[in-house]
C-alpha cells in the first residue's frame, strides 16, 4: 500500500516537474545590479546567466552604476521589458522601496540579492553575515583559546561591520566573561582601507607593548593591514588572524602561514541559488514553498520575510583545496613562495 | 634675551608657533596615554606613518603656490601603486625570475616615469588648454581610481618583492644605528657648512649679518635636534621575533637578555626627509622656484616679465606626479600589498597638511618645511587618538576642527602682523 502511494507520488512529482519545465521556457528573468565597479558581481552575473540559459529562459539586466536614483528607473524598464521575476542587488536598501512595491503590485516576484530589501512580499537571499563573524572567531579561538584579542572591525558606516562583530562576540562572549580572553583593543577601519587597519594595529601594538595573542579582522583587506603591522614587530605567523572574502592575496597568506582563516562566500553558489529561485517564482511557485526557506525578521524594521541563507565556508590551511577545485584561484597563485612540505595542497 | 636672540636669528615665528603647537599636542597625548606617546617606538612609528603624506605635501605646496590645486594625487598614488605591484609580482618575475635583485629598481623606475607622465598630461591640459586645475584633477581623481581598479580588476596584489618592501620601513627596512649616526653627522655638517657659506655670501654682497651668537645658536640648535632624532630612532630596538630570526639566519646564539639591535632611521623617513631637502632647495635656490613663487604672487606680472608660466606649471604638475609615485612606492611597500583603494582620500590629507603648514590657498606663499610639519601634526593627532582608544568617527571630527582652527588662527595672526607693519 505504502509502496503504491510512494510510486504514485513520484509519478505525480515527475509529471509536475515536466510541467514546470515546459512552463519555464521563455520566461524572462530581470536582474538589477548596483554597480559593476566591484569585481565580484561579474562572477555572480555569470552564475545567474548560466542557470537562466540552461532553463531556456531569457536573461535581461541593468547596471545602476552606484546610483540609487538610476536603479529606480532600471527596475521600471526591466518591468516594461516583460520580466517575470526580478533579482535586485540594492544600491540603497531603503531608497529601493517604491520600485520594489511597483513590481509587487504588478504581481512580479522580487528577490533581494545579498543586500536586504525590507518588503514583506520580497524574497531575501544572502550569506549569513553573523555566521561569517562566528566562523572567524571560532577559527581564531581554535588556535588561541586564551590571551589578548584585538578586533579590527570594518567601516563604521557599513551595517555589515556590526553584524560581523556581533557574530564574533557570540562565540567569544563566554570566554571574555570568564576572563580567559581579554579584549585588548578594538577599532573601526575607516572605509575598510587596509592602510587604516595597519595604522590602528600599529597603535594597538604600541599601546599593549606587543602583548597581543590573536587578531579578529573583519575581512581580508583589513587582515592584510594588520598582518603588515604584525610583521614589523616580527609577530606575523605567530599570531592568528582572521579574514573573509577569499581574496587571492589572503589565500596565499594562509598557505604562507601568516593568516589563519578566510571565510569564503562562493559568489557562484549565491548566483545559482538566486537564479533557481527566480525561475521557480516566475513559474508561479509560492515564496514559502521554496526549498530551504526560512522566516527572517532581523532587519532594522523587523518585517517578517521569506529568506534563504547560504552557509559560507571557512578556508584554512587544511582545506585550501576547496577554493582551487572550485576554480576560484589557481594552485600556483595559492602556493607562490610556500616552502615545500608545509602545506598539503602545495606539495 | 631669548626674544632678541630669536629675532636676530631671523627665524620664522609662524614656524616656531607650529613647532610649539606640535610639542603641546605630543605632551598632551603623552600624559593622557599614560606615558606611551613620547617613546622611541611610537615616535618611530609616527615618522613612518607620516612619510607618504609628507612626501606629497612638499609638492602640493608648489601646486597651491601657483594658485592651482591637485585633487588627483590619492587616485594617482593608487593607480601607480597597482602598476608597480603588477610589474614586480607578475611582469618582471616572468622575465627575470622570482626575487631577482634588480626587480625593485626597475619597478621603482617604471613607477616614477609613469608618475611624471601622468603629471605632465594633467599639467598640459591645465596650462595649455586652459581648463581649471580643480576640474582637470577632479577628473583625474575619477579616472586614475578607475584605472587602478582596471589594472587587476580590483584584485589585491601581494606579497611584494622582498627588496621593494624595504622602502616601507620595518626592522629590515631601517638603516641601523651606525648608518643613522653617519647620516646625522653628515646632516649636521651640512647645516654648519650652509650657515658659514651664507654668512660669507652676505658679507660679499654687503647684506646685514646675523650676530655671531645667533649663528652659533642656530647651528647648535639644528645639530641638537638632528642628533636627538637619530638617538630616538636608535633607541628603538628590533622586536624579539625579528631578532630571533636574525640570530638563526646568522647562526648567532641568542643571549638570555636578548640582543639589542637598533632600528635606526627608517628608509621611508630618509626618503621623505631627502625629498624635503631637495624640494626646499628647488623652491628657494633655483630659477624654477623663483618663477613658481612669482607666478603665485602675480601671474600676469610674471608672464609680462618673460616667465614661460605655462611651462613652469606643467613642470610643477610633473613634479607632483613624481612625488605621488614615490609616495605610492612607500605606501605599497609598507603594506606589502598593492590594493586598488590605496591612497583613498590622501589628496585631502595632503592639502590639509600643506594648509596647516601655512600655505595660502590664495597662492604665492607657503614653505616645504611647513607642509611636512603639517603632515606630522595631522598624523600625530590620528595616531595619538588611536592610542587613547578614540574611535574613527570622533577622530575625523577632531582632525576637521583642528584643520579649520589652525587656518583660522593663522588668518588672525597674519591680520595682526599686517596691521603692525
Amino acid at each position: 500500500m505504502t509502496k503504491f502511494a510512494v510510486a504514485l507520488l513520484a509519478g505525480a512529482a515527475l509529471l509536475l516537474s515536466f510541467a514546470a519545465l515546459a512552463q519555464a521556457k521563455g520566461k524572462v528573468i530581470g536582474v538589477s545590479w548596483s554597480n559593476f565597479q566591484e569585481e565580484r558581481w561579474k562572477t555572480d552575473e555569470a552564475a545567474i546567466k548560466a542557470v537562466v540559459a540552461s532553463d531556456g529562459d531569457r536573461y535581461i539586466s541593468a547596471d545602476a552604476q552606484s546610483s540609487a536614483q538610476k536603479q529606480l528607473t532600471d527596475i521600471e524598464s526591466l518591468i516594461a521589458q516583460g520580466a517575470n521575476a526580478l533579482i535586485v542587488l540594492a544600491q540603497d536598501s531603503s531608497a529601493i522601496g517604491p520600485a520594489v512595491q511597483k513590481a509587487v503590485d504588478e504581481g512580479i516576484p522580487v528577490i533581494g540579492y545579498d543586500r536586504l530589501i525590507e518588503n514583506p512580499n520580497a524574497f531575501y537571499i544572502t550569506f549569513d553575515n553573523k555566521e561569517v563573524g562566528r566562523m572567524q572567531a571560532r577559527a581564531v579561538f581554535a588556535v588561541k583559546p586564551v590571551g589578548n584579542y584585538v578586533f579590527i572591525k570594518g567601516s563604521s558606516a557599513d551595517p555589515n561591520a556590526d553584524f560581523l562583530f556581533a557574530g564574533q562576540m557570540d562565540v567569544l562572549k563566554d570566554a571574555i566573561a570568564s576572563g580567559t580572553i581579554k579584549n585588548a583593543g578594538e577599532a573601526y577601519t575607516d572605509g575598510w582601507l587596509p592602510a587604516n587597519a595597519q595604522r590602528n594595529m600599529e597603535q594597538i601594538l604600541t599601546k599593549t607593548g606587543n602583548k597581543v595573542d590573536a587578531v579578529v579582522a573583519a575581512n581580508d583587506g583589513t587582515a592584510g593591514g594588520a598582518i603588515a603591522a604584525l610583521a614589523a614587530q616580527g609577530l606575523a605567523g605567530a599570531v592568528p588572524v582572521s579574514g573573509q572574502d577569499g581574496d587571492h592575496a589572503a589565500l596565499n597568506r594562509i598557505a604562507l602561514g601568516t593568516q589563519t582563516v578566510s571565510v569564503w562566500k562562493d559568489a557562484r553558489a549565491l548566483g545559482n541559488k538566486a537564479a533557481e529561485i527566480a525561475t521557480l517564482l516566475a513559474d508561479g511557485k509560492k515564496m514559502n514553498d521554496v526549498p530551504g526557506v526560512v522566516k527572517f525578521s532581523g532587519g532594522p524594521k523587523k518585517i517578517e520575510m521569506n529568506s534563504l541563507f547560504l552557509t559560507p565556508i571557512p578556508i584554512t590551511k587544511d582545506n585550501l583545496g576547496v577554493v582551487i577545485d572550485a576554480g576560484w584561484i589557481k594552485k600556483d597563485e595559492v602556493c607562490q613562495g610556500v616552502k615545500p612540505g608545509t602545506v598539503k595542497v602545495c606539495g | 634675551v631669548l626674544a632678541r636672540l630669536l629675532k636676530s636669528a631671523e627665524l620664522d615665528t609662524r614656524m616656531l608657533g607650529m613647532v610649539g603647537a606640535l610639542l603641546a599636542i605630543w605632551i598632551a597625548f603623552h600624559l593622557l596615554s599614560g606615558g606611551l606617546f613620547l617613546t622611541p617606538r611610537n615616535l618611530w612609528n609616527l615618522s613612518v606613518q607620516s612619510s607618504s603624506v609628507a612626501i606629497m605635501a612638499t609638492g602640493m605646496v608648489l601646486v597651491i603656490v601657483t594658485r592651482n590645486i591637485d585633487l588627483s594625487i590619492g587616485s594617482m598614488l593608487g593607480f601607480i601603486g597597482m602598476v608597480m605591484g603588477v610589474i614586480q609580482t607578475d611582469l618582471l618575475p616572468k622575465l627575470l625570475g622570482f626575487e631577482h635583485p634588480g626587480t625593485w629598481l626597475l619597478t621603482l623606475a617604471a613607477g616614477l616615469v609613469l608618475g611624471v607622465v601622468l603629471g605632465a598630461l594633467q599639467g598640459y591640459v591645465i596650462a595649455y588648454l586652459g581648463i581649471p586645475a580643480f576640474i582637470v584633477t577632479l577628473g583625474g581623481l575619477l579616472v586614475w581610481r578607475g584605472a587602478a581598479w582596471w589594472v587587476t580588476s580590483g584584485q589585491t596584489v601581494a606579497p611584494l618583492d622582498d627588496r621593494f618592501t624595504l622602502l616601507g620601513g620595518g626592522p629590515e627596512g631601517s638603516i641601523g644605528a651606525a648608518w643613522s649616526w653617519a647620516v646625522g653627522a653628515i646632516a649636521c655638517a651640512a647645516v654648519v657648512v650652509s650657515l658659514v657659506h651664507s654668512r660669507a655670501q652676505r658679507k660679499k654682497f654687503d647684506f646685514p649679518l646675523r650676530p655671531m651668537a645667533a649663528e652659533v645658536f642656530l647651528g647648535g640648535a639644528a645639530c641638537v635636534v638632528i642628533l636627538a632624532a637619530v638617538a630616538v630612532a636608535n633607541a628603538y630596538p628590533w622586536p624579539i621575533g625579528s631578532v630571533r630570526r636574525y640570530a638563526e639566519a646568522n647562526h648567532i646564539a641568542l643571549p638570555d637578555g636578548g640582543l639589542f639591535i637598533a632600528h635606526g632611521i627608517a628608509i621611508p623617513v630618509l626618503i621623505a626627509v631627502g625629498t624635503g631637502v631637495v624640494m626646499t632647495f628647488l623652491a628657494r635656490r633655483t630659477r624654477f622656484g623663483r618663477y613658481v613663487y612669482a607666478i603665485g604672487g602675480n601671474p600676469e606680472a610674471a608672464e609680462l616679465a618673460g616667465v614661460n608660466t605655462r611651462w613652469v606649471i606643467v613642470k610643477v604638475f610633473m613634479l607632483m606626479g613624481l612625488l605621488a609615485a614615490i609616495a605610492g612606492a612607500v605606501s605599497i611597500a609598507r603594506l606589502d600589498a598593492a590594493t586598488n583603494s590605496e591612497g583613498t582620500l590622501a589628496e585631502l590629507l595632503v592639502i590639509a597638511a600643506a594648509v596647516i603648514g601655512g600655505t595660502s590657498l590664495a597662492g604665492g606663499t607657503g614653505t616645504v618645511a611647513g607642509a611636512m610639519l603639517g603632515a606630522v601634526l595631522m598624523q600625530s593627532l590620528q595616531s595619538g587618538m588611536v592610542l587613547l582608544g578614540v574611535d574613527t568617527p570622533l577622530q575625523n571630527i577632531v582632525v576637521g576642527v583642528v584643520l579649520v582652527g589652525a587656518v583660522g588662527l593663522d588668518t588672525i595672526y597674519r591680520r595682526r602682523m599686517g596691521s603692525v607693519s
